[in-house]
Parts: structure tokens; sequence; C-alpha cells
């Protein structure tokens, strides 16, 4: 069969990761007379700089419009040969990528005679998908120049500076009246004693001196549309007025909710049961000896992981399993702040495990050494608390004694607890971002792309991804204003073409695929005489959703047309004959 | 089970001469020890920390039989001074207890 086209196909030895297990020279012996192939070589490492520089060659020497690597996962080298290709003077989306490593060799190391058989239907397949290839163009798309953040905590406060010494133009949108998120009225903080107050008041200061920073408080997201580089925002502001925003990138700094523990949890809702926000409320803000409803605190106890690392049971059917992190560096700096008031106060923190990493380690030292007695409870036997004539009175079980039990007269117990994501379904609903098992909003990748999510132009900020510090916090906001920057410095963004395509003969308008398509990128436009579906290109992520709901098939996927993977998969279950 | 007493516990947290918060219950002063005290030092010094006066004072024969020749301290990892501590316990029991001062 005569197709016209001119691939050349490479195999890749890998070293020997793949040829140990496939007979990569057999592969590129059988596939040499498919139709359309010029050339068919192995290469030791086909990413190699010299490897390159012969596809180069040979693209330019026999005139190749179609090219075919077999090699490793595409998420290692897919990128590094599409710009190979593009520098031998191919379209680089008329180049097919082929995974004989991880898809093949790695995984029959016990049939080489079938990894073999199964290497030459794959890239058979390859071949038959780069002979239907088409060439494409990036989508540019010109970027704005400014940013919305959302949430004027301390991770979107110090973000929007990072943003404005860009020169960048930031909006700052808080849902509450008053901005400074969670720490605005915390006295001293771990590790540094500085005072959470102090911290938000000089961010603040700050930012109310930028000429390229607005802050709106009391302001809520009600409208949101466009992609990146160009989102168009509606806010409600002060529960009436409606500023329109138009901004290239956006950071989401909405933070975390503390733990609210059920009525009787630990004695939650007892008399001088309180959690850590909450005690900090008062305690913070007392000069000298600590009191409580106007009395001297004598006893005080601490009870870690609350609402943290919880199991599954019918009292709690849906368990936070995470661990939340801040809450053990919290509860043994608050000991040393306790510890350096005056007045006769013993201090009891139950804990399940103390994970004081790093600098921290330091804190939980000195609280020890000071005097704080510490002492681990059972994962299954938690402490209790209860109001007794004697007044509150907490039993719990010392692992360092065996388990021996012990009660404490307290004059105030303090629940330490955990974070947890912050309920936010208006906003959730019009960003679309994918919530966790754990519900803080999810990352692209955990390790290497830790502050982008699915939604292009949208980075996370803070602990709404997940529980952090407050200097975790600012690390991961920096970090999102470095990916935005980045975006919004060049002026455009290119988008990958591989997204859907109407067939405006055969649509004839039913809204299926707007009803599949989980990202808003179809419209209804009119076209000469009748109804059809657009794509607005920006907002299509090519998933694919669309294509097999149309009952008119009149919608394709560019680089993974119907014709393609039809191909694709007769090629795959031709008959493979080796020698 | 006991109750802490939070005069014990204070006087604990207040004295110069107890300290047991390095100790990480290895349990090398019970093995050198030459009298074969029943008490674990260890579990002794637990009861103390916390401020079980009860349980402390339920061992003090123990406390007494103690001959402080210091094989514990000396032996100890985590250099704990065992003897001090013991000899603290004995002047909290004294005023304490026996009333003596």
């Amino acid at each position: 069969m005569a197709t016209g086209r001119k691939i050349g196909v490479f195999i890749c030895h890998c070293g020997g990761n793949i040829s140990d297990y496939v007979d990569v020279k057999a592969v590129a012996a059988a596939v040499a007379n498919e139709p359309g192939v010029v050339v068919s070589k192995n290469h030791m490492f086909t990413c190699s700089d010299a490897a390159q520089q012969e596809m180069i060659d040979d693209i330019e020497g026999l005139e190749l419009d179609g090219l075919v690597i077999a090699s490793c996962s595409p998420k290692l080298h897919m990128f590094t040969f599409r710009d190979m290709a593009e520098r031998g003077g191919i379209n680089k989306y008329q180049y097919v990528h082929v995974n004989l490593r991880e898809q093949c060799s790695w995984a029959h190391t016990n049939d080489k005679v079938g990894a073999t058989e199964k290497g030459i239907a794959l890239v058979r397949a390859g071949i038959a998908k780069a002979s239907l290839s088409v060439p494409l163009t990036a989508l540019r798309v010109d970027t704005i120049p400014k940013v919305l953040v959302i949430g004027a905590g301390i991770s979107g406060l110090r973000g929007a500076l990072a943003l404005s010494d860009m020169g960048l133009s930031v909006f700052i949108a808080e849902k509450e009246k008053e901005a400074g998120g969670t720490v605005k009225n915390w006295g001293r903080m771990a590790p540094d004693d500085q005072h959470g107050s102090a911290i938000v008041k000089s961010l603040l200061d700050e930012v109310k001196m930028r000429e390229n920073i607005m802050l709106y408080t009391d302001a809520e997201m009600i409208e949101k549309s466009g992609y990146i580089g160009d989102f168009k925002v509606t806010l409600r502001v002060g529960g009436k007025e409606a500023v329109q925003l138009q901004v290239g990138a956006m950071l989401i700094a909405t933070g975390f909710d503390s733990y609210e523990p059920q009525e009787g949890e630990f004695g939650f809702g007892l008399d001088g049961v309180v959690t850590l926000p909450q005690f900090r409320d008062f305690a913070d803000h007392q000069e000298g000896e600590l009191t409580y409803n106007g009395k001297p605190v004598k006893n005080v106890v601490f009870v870690y992981c609350v609402g943290s690392r919880q199991k599954k049971s019918e009292a709690c059917p849906e368990p936070n399993q995470y661990c939340s992190r801040y809450c053990c560096n919290a509860g043994t700096h608050m000991a040393v702040c306790l510890e350096d008031r005056p007045g006769d106060l013993n201090q009891y923190h139950l804990y399940r495990d103390i994970r004081t990493y790093g600098h921290n380690e330091t804190i939980y030292e000195e609280a020890r050494t000071r005097g704080a007695v510490f002492m681990r409870y059972p994962d299954a036997e938690a402490p209790t608390v209860a109001n007794t004539a004697d007044g509150l009175v907490v039993t719990v079980k010392d692992k360092l004694m065996g388990g021996e039990e012990v009660e404490i007269q307290a004059d105030l117990v303090v629940l330490i607890t955990g974070m947890v994501p912050k309920k936010n379904p208006t906003l959730m609903n019009l960003l679309k971002l994918p919530i966790s098992k754990d519900g803080f909003l999810n990352e692209l990748h955990i390790k290497l792309r830790p502050v982008e999510t699915v939604i292009d132009g949208v980075f996370l900020a803070g602990a709404a991804q997940s529980p952090k510090t407050m200097a975790e916090s600012v690390g991961a906001s920096l970090a999102a204003v470095s990916k935005a920057g980045g975006l919004l410095m060049k002026g455009y963004v290119d988008l990958e073409p591989l997204i859907a395509r109407v067939d405006t003969d055969k649509c004839l308008w039913c809204d299926e695929c707007l009803k599949a398509c989980p990202y808003g990128a179809i419209e209804k436009i009119n076209f000469g005489e009748k109804e059809v579906a657009f794509v607005v290109k920006s907002l299509c992520k090519g998933e694919g959703a669309c294509v097999p709901i149309c009952p008119h098939d009149a919608l394709d996927i560019e680089g993974y047309t119907d014709q393609q993977i039809t191909a694709m998969i007769d090629a795959c279950s031709k008959e493979v004959v080796t020698a | 089970m006991s109750r802490v007493s939070s005069k014990m516990a204070l006087a604990v947290k207040c004295s110069d001469t107890f300290n047991a918060d390095a100790c990480m219950h290895c349990g090398v002063c019970t093995a050198v020890c030459p009298m074969g005290i029943e008490m674990l030092p260890r579990k002794l010094f637990r009861y103390v920390q916390i401020g079980l006066e009860d349980k402390v004072k339920e061992n003090i024969s123990t406390i007494y039989s103690c001959l402080l020749c210091g094989m514990c301290a000396e032996n100890c990892p985590a250099e704990v001074n065992i003897a001090d501590n013991v000899r603290f316990l004995r002047k909290y029991i004294n005023e304490n207890e026996f009333n003596l001062s």
C-alpha cells in the first residue's frame, strides 16, 4: 500500500533496558517494509546527542515527513524528541513516541519472544499513526500581566508582594471583612517567636503602599470564565458591588479551617476544654500569670492529634487520616511560652508521636527540660476528659509506665486541633479544581509540579493544598508566584494543539458534547444556515469526552483522530512473523 | 489508677536536683544495681516526673534501701544522675511524709 509518506523509524536499545528482553534488531527489520517506512534503524541510546544528530541527518537527507522513535516512556523523552524533530525540520506533532521500555521490555522480562512480538506490534501501530499525522501548530495565546490572589492570609499577602515585585498588577480577594487570615491575632509562633499579628501587620502595611496591588475584603468570586493568560472574574464586594477583573493567572491562597471537635470529643463542650486556636484567642493577649475565666491556671493538659491521624470507626466514619504537620510544633512551642510566664504552672502534654522535625526539635527539647511533662498515650486508648466534683479530670494511659492509668486534675484542657480543608463550595464550583481524597486541593504532580493544577494558569499557594506550617505555606506561595510570573512575564503562552475539532458538515447541534465536556470548552455558534458546536481552543484539553458521545460522529481529537486510532488497532492486530 | 499531685509535680519541676528528663528507659540502671532493687529506677522516676505521689509513697522502703553507690549513674548512657535523684526523693519524703525538716 503506497502512502506517499516518508517515515523514519528508530528503535532504542536503552543500553540493554530494552534490548535485553526485546530483540530490537528483529523489530527494526520487521517494520522496515511497513508502508511509508524509508529507514528503520537501531541506536544504543536514541536520547544521546550523537544519536540525535544522526537522526537529524536522516530527517534532512531522506526528507522524512514522519518520525517514530521506540524508546522509554513519553514522560521521559517525548519532549526531547519533539524538539529534535523540529530541529530536523519536521513538524513536532508528526513525531510519534512508542513506549518500548515501560510498556514492553520491563513488563515482559520473562518472555523475550513474546516481548519482541509485542514490540513489533507497538512499533507498527506507531507507524500507522505517523502515516496519518498532519502538521499542527501550537495555539499561541497572549497573556494579561495581572494576577488574582484569592485569600489575604500570610500566603496570599506574601505572594501578592512577590508578584508586585515582578511588576505584575495584583488583585487580592479576601472573603472575610478583615485581611490577615488565621494568624492575624496570634502571638508568639514557632519557631522564631515572631508574633503572627506582627507578621501580618508588616505584610499588610507593605501591601497598602504598593500601587500595583488592590486588596478587596468581604469579597467573593461569583463568576469565572476564560482560560490561561486571560481569565475573566467577577467579584461581589461588600455583598453588593460587582467588580469585573481580567487576569492572566490566579493564586489560590484560601488556607485551611481548624478542626472543630465533635461534642464530647476529649470533653469538648465542657467548660475548660478548648481548642488551641480558642486558647490562643485569650492566652496570647494576657500578660503575666495564665488565667482562665479570671482564675489562675495551675494545671493545664494538652491533647495532641485531635482531628488528625484518625482511624475509621463508627464515631468517625470519614476520618482525617493525614498528619496536620504544624500541631506538634505549635504545642511544644506553646509549652515553652507558658514556661516563660510567671506563676506555678504544671503542664502535661498527651501525645501519640511527637513530630517536631527540623529546627523545631530544639523547641521540644527545651519544653521537656524546662519541666513540661510529655506522656505518650496508646493509639487505641485515647485519654478521656470528665467533669467531676473535683473539676475536670483527664485520664490517660502512659506508655512509658507500661500503660498504667493516671488521673490529672486540670484547670484547662487544650485540644491541639489539626487542619481541615477550607469549606468554600461556591469558589470550588467556579474553579472546578480537583479535590484530593482528604478534601484539600490537588496539585498536578506531588513532587515535580507541586503548585500547578489541572487548570492551566491556576496555582496553589499554601495550606489550601495540604496542611502546612507558616514557613511551608509561604514557600509554596512563592513557588506559585514563580510559576505565575514565568507564565505572564513572557507575554504569551503556547498551548498543545491536540484538541477537539468539529466537522461542521456533520454537526447538527444536539448539545451532547456541551454536556460531556468537563472544561466548558464547547459553545454553540451559528454557521451559515445552521447551529453547530464550536471548540474554545484555549479551554479544550483534548480529553476526548465529546468524541464518542457525538451521535453524528462530528468530533475528532487532533493527533488522535478516529482514523488514526483505527489504523493503530489494525496495525497492532497484524500477524507477527519473526525469523 | 493514681492521681497526679500538683504539689509534688511542682516540687519536681522546680528542683535543681531532680532530673530524669534524659532517661530513655533502657534499663541499664536496673541491670547493674548491686542491691537488686525491685523497683525499676526508670519506672520510679517516671512516677516522680509525672507527680504520682501515691506511687512514690508505696515505694518508700525501696527508696531507702538504695546504697547511693552510684553504679547506676556511672553506667547510665543518658547521664542521668540517679543517686542525686534518690537524694531528692528522700528529702521530699522526709519533709512531706515523716514531717522532718
